[in-house]
């Protein structure tokens, strides 16, 4: 299956403001059963980009622009192939859990095992897994996980605009309303509470009529990896009850949503901003074969300009005059 | 300055004969001259939260303190070891991490700490070298031997009164100065300068600039100094700038750009796109530049980790597990409350250890067993069993004295040494350090904030 994503971001600024310095997790990532056919961006005032791969191997372009500018819009489009999920069993065996202990999971995922920024613990994290009897897994661990999903769903409303992206998951559990984003952080600190290493996923989702999704169709979206011995790194989407499958498409993955914001910038000047994201998926057929990212490890720039002619130049101009 | 049987060490007598032939209302003058002169140039530090005077000298004493040539040597031998595998050390959390799977060093205390920046994973740095410049801590013991009691690998300071001491107590006694043999300490800058320019990817035309974080920092002074004596830029945040990946200085004569930042602001501060977001003291994207090779940052971000209070007991065992050698200097018996054997000592032997939070400094957090009250003991024990990895304790410490002029007298007074360590291509450490004193009589803390004030310290070439 072929995805053609557009990913449009817009800040408006209320004043012209200086300067911009930008950072971009917009790449989708290439591996297992996703592979990147195709990726551009394009930044409006242009922008030279830069890139390096985060510590998470997530791909990270930036740029700046130094001209006064009053909007900043980013276009990123990619071509992405996704095969079919293996289909995973209806559970795993009674072992599952004790497979953990012959890992040596701190080791591996020591940062995907305690609480983070976002997916942290509180009190009223701790009511609510009192009140759906998630203190302790049920289960098997795919049963207990496939739970946990099914009653993140069921005990919240999806509604935008009752948190924000820097609100803490105690406000989303007291408002019984949030968006992926706060349910993911919920699902993975549930998770790691019980052993179980989990990881946040910043991505799109294709939306089809039929599948009733309740996540917002034009926006990027979040749900949540576990690791699982038997069968390696597992996606849930609580925002939709379902397992991460064919129409997920993941771009970043991190500890929380702190790690893997599709923008992160600052700007020089006294002005209000506002921020406008559109998202497209659509499925395609025309899956052009581009060569792999290459990343830009040492811009051309990095090397200091030499100030003589160069040597070839300095022979050149010695050629003798007839 | 005396032996414990109450006769003068031996490289203590010309100085001990010389200010007895002096009048106190001599002495006196050259006190007042001194601190003259501090004010006259404009040594001065920030005291914060204090209305009064919030600039300050800070008090030099006029009576130097002397140090051998032969505790120089073990001293400098020692403090080259300990950065060579603190180095080492930083290299490799950053890395493949073998010192944590060999279970060496817990990943909890690594991973867990603060001062952890995940972002410096596998960025390589110039000769290996994390921390340019460090100050350590050093107390000496009743045995005659210096322990290290803290290093200091983020942005130490300090070195500027080293200097200033030195400039103003040469004046204070310059013909014995001129016999005694004292080994110079003027080159510092030109050392710091030379580590620096070891760092940039070429070598020639290296530009480098001081980063402050301004004019309201209590160590102003300090920057302004150096960049001053090393004949660098000294610029604040809003004065750089990132363009396509490279940084730039913004001077007079246009956009300058910049090969090494010798920078003075935390971690935290250097960057808000990588780091603290809030930060107004920063430049945006320079991590970025940094990552990519365009400029060098001194010290490098992440060296924080190292100088932790709990990574402080490992320090000897990282020196045998890095450099197979034995550690040359002592360091402070650490019981480490994440063991459950030091765990059960600390909580017998509350009234007679200093146990202090890891994560915290400057005395927060702190309880100093002899004393507090048996309530507060408790308490504290309490807290201690409730997090044990946050906690560490130390038997109390007993600082050295030096012989200080102080109204009018020569009385004893606490002293520590911070001798300050320069590592880039080399390593370099100027022959000399700051030696802070606590100038209330019995008074352990020597900090300049309160109230502590400073000597010269002269390391003797024979």
């Amino acid at each position: 299956m072929f995805y053609s994503v557009r990913h449009v971001t817009r800040f408006r600024y209320s004043n012209p403001v200086r300067q911009s310095v930008m950072e971009l997790r917009m790449q989708p990532r290439s591996e297992g059963r996703q592979s990147l056919r195709n990726f551009q961006i394009a930044t409006m005032p242009r922008a030279q980009l830069y890139a390096y791969t985060d510590h998470f191997g997530n791909a990270v372009y930036h740029f700046n622009v130094l001209r006064e500018h009053s909007e900043l819009r980013i276009e990123a489009q990619s071509v992405i192939e996704v095969s079919h999920a293996v289909a995973l069993p209806a559970t795993a065996d009674a072992l599952e859990w004790q497979r953990y202990n012959g890992l040596n999971l701190r080791a591996e995922h020591y940062d995907l095992l305690g609480p983070s920024d976002f997916a942290c613990l509180s009190p009223e994290l701790a009511r609510f897994t009192a009140a759906h009897q998630l203190e302790r897994p049920e289960g098997d661990t795919l049963t207990a996980l496939r739970k946990l999903n099914a009653v993140i769903y069921g005990a919240f409303e999806y509604e935008v605009g009752i948190t924000q992206v820097h609100s803490p998951i105690a406000q989303a559990i007291k408002e019984r309303r949030g968006v992926c984003q706060d349910f993911a952080h919920i699902m993975i600190a549930i998770a790691r509470n019980w052993g179980v290493p989990a990881r946040y996923v910043s991505g799109y989702l294709y939306h089809r009529r039929q599948d009733k999704d309740r996540s917002a169709e034009d926006a990027t979206h979040a749900w949540v990896e576990a690791y699982l011995p038997s069968f390696g790194w597992v996606g849930f989407d609580p925002t939709n009850n379902i397992m991460a499958g064919e129409r997920h498409i993941r771009v970043a993955v991190g500890r929380d949503y702190a790690d893997v914001p599709p923008t992160r910038g600052t700007f020089k000047g006294d002005a209000e901003s506002e921020l406008a994201v559109a998202v497209t998926v659509e499925p395609t057929s025309a899956p052009v074969r581009h060569e792999e990212f290459l990343r830009v490890a040492r811009p051309i720039s990095a090397t200091k300009e030499k100030t003589g002619p160069t040597e070839q130049s300095y022979f050149q101009q010695q050629q003798q005059q007839q | 300055m005396f032996a414990s049987d109450g006769t003068v060490r031996r490289h203590y007598a010309e100085l001990s004969e010389r200010v007895s032939e002096l009048s106190s209302d001599e002495l006196r003058r050259r006190q007042q001259a001194c601190e003259q002169s501090f004010l006259h140039q404009g040594i001065t530090f920030t005291v914060y939260g204090d209305n009064s005077s919030t600039e300050r000298i800070i008090p030099t004493d006029l009576l130097p303190r002397i140090i051998t040539a032969a505790e120089w040597a073990r001293l400098e031998a020692g403090l080259k070891q300990r950065i060579q595998a603190l180095n080492l050390f930083l290299h490799d959390i950053y890395a493949d991490g073998r010192v944590l799977r060999d279970g060496l060093v817990p990943r909890a205390l690594i991973y867990g700490s603060k001062h952890y920046r995940r972002e410096m994973r596998g960025i390589p740095v110039p000769h290996g070298a994390y921390v340019n410049v460090c100050g350590t801590d050093l107390v000496r013991r009743e045995d005659g031997t210096f322990v290290v009691l803290e290093d200091n690998l983020r942005v130490p300071s300090g070195v500027s009164y080293m200097l200033a001491n030195r400039d103003v107590v040469r004046r204070a006694f310059p013909a014995l100065f001129r016999t005694a043999g004292v080994r110079p300490i003027e080159h510092y800058p030109q050392d710091l300068l030379a580590t620096l320019r070891s760092l940039a990817p070429f070598q020639d035309d290296v530009s480098i600039a001081v980063l402050t974080p301004g004019v309201f920092n209590s160590a102003y002074f300090e920057h302004a100094f150096l960049a001053r004596q090393m004949g660098v830029e000294l610029v604040e945040g809003r004065d750089i700038v990132v363009n396509d990946n490279c940084v730039y200085a913004r001077t007079t004569s246009g956009l300058k750009r910049l090969d090494v930042i010798y920078r003075r602001i935390d971690d935290d501060f250097i960057d808000p796109l990588a780091f603290r977001a809030d930060s107004t003291l920063g430049v945006p994207g320079v991590f970025n530049a940094y990552r990519a090779g365009n400029v060098v940052i001194a010290n490098a971000p992440g060296t924080g980790i190292a100088d932790d209070k709990a990574v402080y007991a490992y320090v000897p065992r990282l020196i045998r597990y890095y450099l197979s050698e034995e550690p040359i200097l002592a360091s402070v018996e650490t019981f480490l409350c994440r063991e459950p054997k030091s765990l059960s000592h600390v909580l017998a032997n509350l009234d007679s250890l200093v146990v202090k939070a890891v994560g915290e400094s400057g005395g927060y957090g702190m309880l100093v067993g002899p004393h507090a009250s048996t309530a507060e003991r408790e308490a504290f024990a309490e807290k201690i069993k409730a997090d044990p990895d946050n906690y560490i304790a130390q038997p109390t410490i007993q600082l050295s004295t030096a012989p200080c002029f102080i109204e009018g007298a020569i009385e004893p007074r606490h002293v520590d040494l911070r001798p300050f360590i320069l590592h880039g291509e080399q390593t370099t450490i100027a022959p000399g350090a700051l030696t802070r004193v606590a100038l209330k009589r019995g008074s352990l803390v020597v900090n300049s904030s309160q109230g502590g004030g400073s000597k010269d310290t002269w390391v003797l070439s024979a």
